[in-house]
């Protein structure tokens, strides 16, 4: 605790690159190492094509922003799932039909929302840690897929939504990327600018405070997990239009990587400090790092370690930045 | 008596800007019981801590059996034959009893296995003479988390024999004890006395001091103010050194008028730079509501003027509270600390579980269930751990201020506009001249005063009818300090009931119309205008008869 007087504002001196400007960084240099170790990587083809892709991880990845940011070993391992069952539900409802798409998605986003309802009822009021509880409700999600199903998914996707989803608009770019664009204002407004966001990062920072603060906490968390739920059927949804069938797991492979992009986006696993602009940026990154070791001709095991060590060598550096400006 | 084991002399210790230590010391003997004795901040659990080695001094000496000794961890100490018990129990609850004793010498076997009946012997031996406080039956194998406060208490005082001290400190180790537990105690400290063992006994029980130990040390702000032997010293000696010779009486405003006062412009140095969103939050008199309400309440004794009233308040740490405050009335809350002060705050804010009681706020009940409601209802605190309880330390100053406040100026309960919120911040930051570079730092980056002021000021935006202050000025330099006081004046004259909880009595003499002084969760005195003098509240604080400290 000093005198008053020292506070005279040390920012200009301390500025460093913050997270996201790194992460940005880094998804450059990986273009540029990807057009020379094999020249036509960084092509305007190409790089839609890598943004597209990206674009299922991003929107993914915006519940698990909200979820992460909210603190307490917050992170939801079921988004995933939910995504598939979401895409699922959507195909079969809507069976290739445009006149079905309002009830098809409706429902899709409804069942999804719900599924993260009983998330949040029980990591608050049950007090089940968010890992088991997510983790637990993967398999719940597996059976109820099941059961939906029969063991095999029908429907299509309805034309319009695949249009919407593929369909060039502007410059040759796929109207998925103007909707992501478009959800993640929406995410970036919601945790920036709405009591939502604002009690979220208090909760995250510091849930005692907020507590005696007045915030609603528990009710802040389960809404959380229901966005987290929702956004993630949301994504299965998009994935739906894209590859016009669904397959039993479709978006499975999503889990990790949502994690990954929240992390190497400089959203703190502890919570209370992180954004979605960040979680953008990983998901470009992990995309166009996966698109170069596929260029690359490396394995899967070889991809899979690579991936690995860029996410350990970025969290050594955001370590190494935080302890520079305290 | 002998050569001394313990001198301390020349102790210091500097916590940020507080000099908790300032040249204290202390002689003991052998085969002695040594009380240390001090008002709140005196220094005593310091110097407790600095022998024990849980905290290392700035400066002093310390010589046990007259060589001197180096401690720089709680290891050193123990080394030395020093061990201590404080309130706070080091027990691990899912270990068992056995093993919390042994915990740190577990005696082992060849290749380092352990040797469990050894353990169990040595625990069963060191709990043996406390074996009337566990009704014959030495719960040795059960889970130390299964164990009643006093139980734990107990073992926690058998953990520190095993080690075989020279020197035991027990610095409030009777405070969760019941009466025949510490019975029981006060046997077992007999023996050790007659063992050659000196014993630093630390309670706010001022009879306990007195039956059990033979002299006394008096601390000051950090300083020795005299040793005393007990036998032929009357309490009123006590309080007289614990207070000093001046008989201080700090010049006090004038006493608030009853009823709603105008909201006056005399807010925190009413500088002309500070007023822009001064008009913009100035709303309806809350005090006009306050009467309304106390009539909407039919068939309520309902003390005229009240604006809070609290009956037969109870929870784990409180027994039957009850007062009511004015509107525009300072309530102090004094006593020795951990009393239940905090407590009470906390009731009255929903975060503490409350068995009995209720209160009303301006005649209507004040739901004691949940913070929410409380905040919502018109109760602001400020926590005593400012940064546990109080700040998101990472989080800009924007946040920290908006908070409490922002769903009021929100479109439709979301949508926050930016100007708005940044012009209330700033209308607050104007206010209670917080000191900062931007908004958007982290509250952090803030000096400890400046960090107080966001906590408080975060409340102000709504208007609070009653705020309830937690040591607001704990860890605060002097000059925060000050404008601190002022903040809780202005607050008090723009009709909030103010509950200060202090623990400088001096803070309390020079900023309380009343205060209520609380000894073991319950209100021992009420001492208010010029009653209010720091030897009078020490007296009451160790539950003397107010005749006697003068």
């Amino acid at each position: 605790m000093s005198a008053p007087t020292v506070e005279a504002p040390r920012r200009v001196l301390a500025w460093r690159p913050g997270p996201v400007a790194l992460a940005g960084a880094i998804a450059v240099a990986l273009v540029i190492a990807g057009e020379l170790l094999s020249p036509g990587f960084a092509g305007y083809g190409q790089l839609v094509n890598l943004m597209r892709v990206a674009a299922f991880l991003g929107v993914i990845a915006i519940g698990q922003t909200i979820v992460i940011i909210a603190g307490g070993g917050g992170v939801d391992l079921s988004v995933g799932k939910v995504a598939t069952f979401a895409a699922i539900i959507g195909s079969r409802v809507m069976a290739g039909d445009d006149a079905g798409i309002v009830p098809a998605v409706a429902l899709a986003l409804l069942v999804s929302a719900g599924i993260g309802l009983v998330n949040g009822l029980c990591v608050t009021l049950l007090r089940i840690p968010p890992f088991v509880m997510t983790l637990g409700m993967i398999g719940v999600v597996q059976g109820l897929i099941l059961a939906y199903t029969g063991g095999q998914a029908s429907g299509r996707a309805a034309p319009a939504l695949t249009s919407l989803v593929n369909g060039r608009v502007v410059g040759d770019l796929p109207g998925l990327l103007f909707l992501w664009l478009l959800l993640g204002l929406l995410a970036v407004w919601l945790l920036r600018r709405t009591t939502f966001g604002w009690n979220l990062f208090a909760v995250g920072a510091n849930r005692t405070a907020a507590e005696l603060t007045g915030v609603r906490v528990n009710r802040t968390l389960i809404v959380a997990y229901v966005l987290s739920a929702t956004f993630a059927g949301l994504g299965g949804i998009l994935l739906l239009g894209y590859t016009e069938s669904v397959f039993l797991d479709l978006a499975d492979q999503y889990m990790l990587p949502s994690v990954a992009a929240v992390v190497i986006g400089g959203t703190l696993l502890a919570g209370g400090i992180g954004g979605y602009a960040g979680t953008a940026v990983g998901a470009i990154v992990l995309t166009v790092l996966q698109g170069l070791l596929t260029t690359l001709d490396i394995g899967g095991a070889g991809r899979t370690v690579v991936n690995g060590i860029v996410l350990l060598v970025l969290l050594s550096l955001y370590g190494r930045q935080r302890r520079l400006r305290s | 008596m002998s050569t001394a084991l313990l001198e301390m002399t020349g102790v210091r210790k500097r916590y940020g800007g507080v000099q908790a230590l300032d040249g204290a010391s202390l002689t003991a003997v052998r085969g002695e019981v040594h009380a240390l004795l001090g008002p709140n901040g005196s220094g005593k659990s310091t110097l407790d801590k600095t022998l024990a080695g849980t905290v290392v001094p700035d400066s002093g000496e310390i010589r046990i059996d007259g060589a001197v000794a180096r401690i720089g961890g709680p290891r050193d100490a123990h080394a030395l034959g020093v061990a201590a018990v404080y309130q706070q129990l080091s027990i691990v609850g899912d270990l068992t009893v056995t093993q919390n004793v042994v915990l740190g010498l577990e005696p082992a076997r060849r290749w380092g296995f352990l040797d469990h009946r050894a353990a169990r012997d040595r625990a069963g031996a060191a709990l043996e003479r406390f074996a009337a406080a566990f009704s014959g039956r030495l719960p040795l194998d059960r889970p130390a988390g299964s164990l009643g406060p006093g139980e734990l208490q107990i073992v926690e005082v058998a953990k520190a024999l095993a080690r075989g001290p020279r020197i035991l400190v027990l610095d409030e180790a009777t405070a969760s004890l019941h009466k025949e537990q510490v019975e029981v105690l006060f046997e077992v400290v007999g023996e050790l006395r007659a063992a050659g063992v000196l014993v630093l006994f630390t309670s706010h029980r001022l009879d306990e001091v007195f039956a059990l130990c033979d002299r006394a040390t008096v601390l000051r702000n950090g300083r020795t103010a005299g040793t005393v032997e007990l036998a032929d010293t009357d309490e009123a000696e006590l309080v007289g050194l614990m207070v000093g010779d001046v008989p201080h009486r700090a010049p006090r405003r004038a006493p608030a008028t009853t009823g709603a006062p105008a909201p006056t412009e005399a807010f925190v140095g009413a500088g002309p730079e500070a007023r822009p969103g001064a008009e913009a939050e100035a709303e309806a008199v809350p005090g006009a509501e306050a009467r309304a309400g106390a009539e909407a309440r039919p068939g309520a004794e309902a003390v005229p003027g009240a604006r809070l009233e609290v009956r037969g308040l109870t929870t784990e740490r409180l027994r039957d509270v009850g007062f009511t405050a004015r509107a525009g009335e300072v309530l102090g809350l004094g006593g020795l600390q951990g009393q239940g002060q905090s407590e009470l705050l906390l009731a009255l804010f929903g975060a503490a579980r409350v068995s009995a009681g209720e209160a009303l706020l301006d005649g209507r009940p004040l739901p004691l269930t949940s913070p929410v409601r409380a905040a919502r209802a018109g109760v602001a605190l400020v926590p005593g751990d400012r940064g546990r309880q109080g700040m998101f330390a990472t989080r800009p100053i924007q946040e920290n201020l908006s908070l409490a406040s922002m769903r009021r100026r929100a479109r439709a309960g979301l949508a926050l506009g930016a100007a708005a919120e940044r012009s209330a911040a700033r209308s607050m930051v104007e206010r209670l001249r917080i000191k900062l570079g931007s908004l958007a730092d982290p509250v952090s980056t803030l000096s400890g005063g400046n960090q107080q002021k966001v906590v408080i000021g975060k409340w102000l935006l709504d208007r609070p009818r009653v705020v309830l202050l937690d040591d607001p000025t704990k860890g605060v330099d002097v000059a925060a300090k000050e404008e601190i006081y002022a903040i809780v004046r202005g607050l008090a004259d723009d009709g909030a009931v103010v509950i200060l909880n202090s623990s400088d009595n001096r803070e309390l003499a020079e900023l309380s119309d009343r205060v209520l002084v609380l000894f073991e969760g319950a209100v021992v005195e009420e001492l208010s205008g010029a009653a209010i003098t720091e030897g009078r509240l020490v007296a009451g604080a160790l539950r003397l008869a107010p005749g006697e400290s003068l």
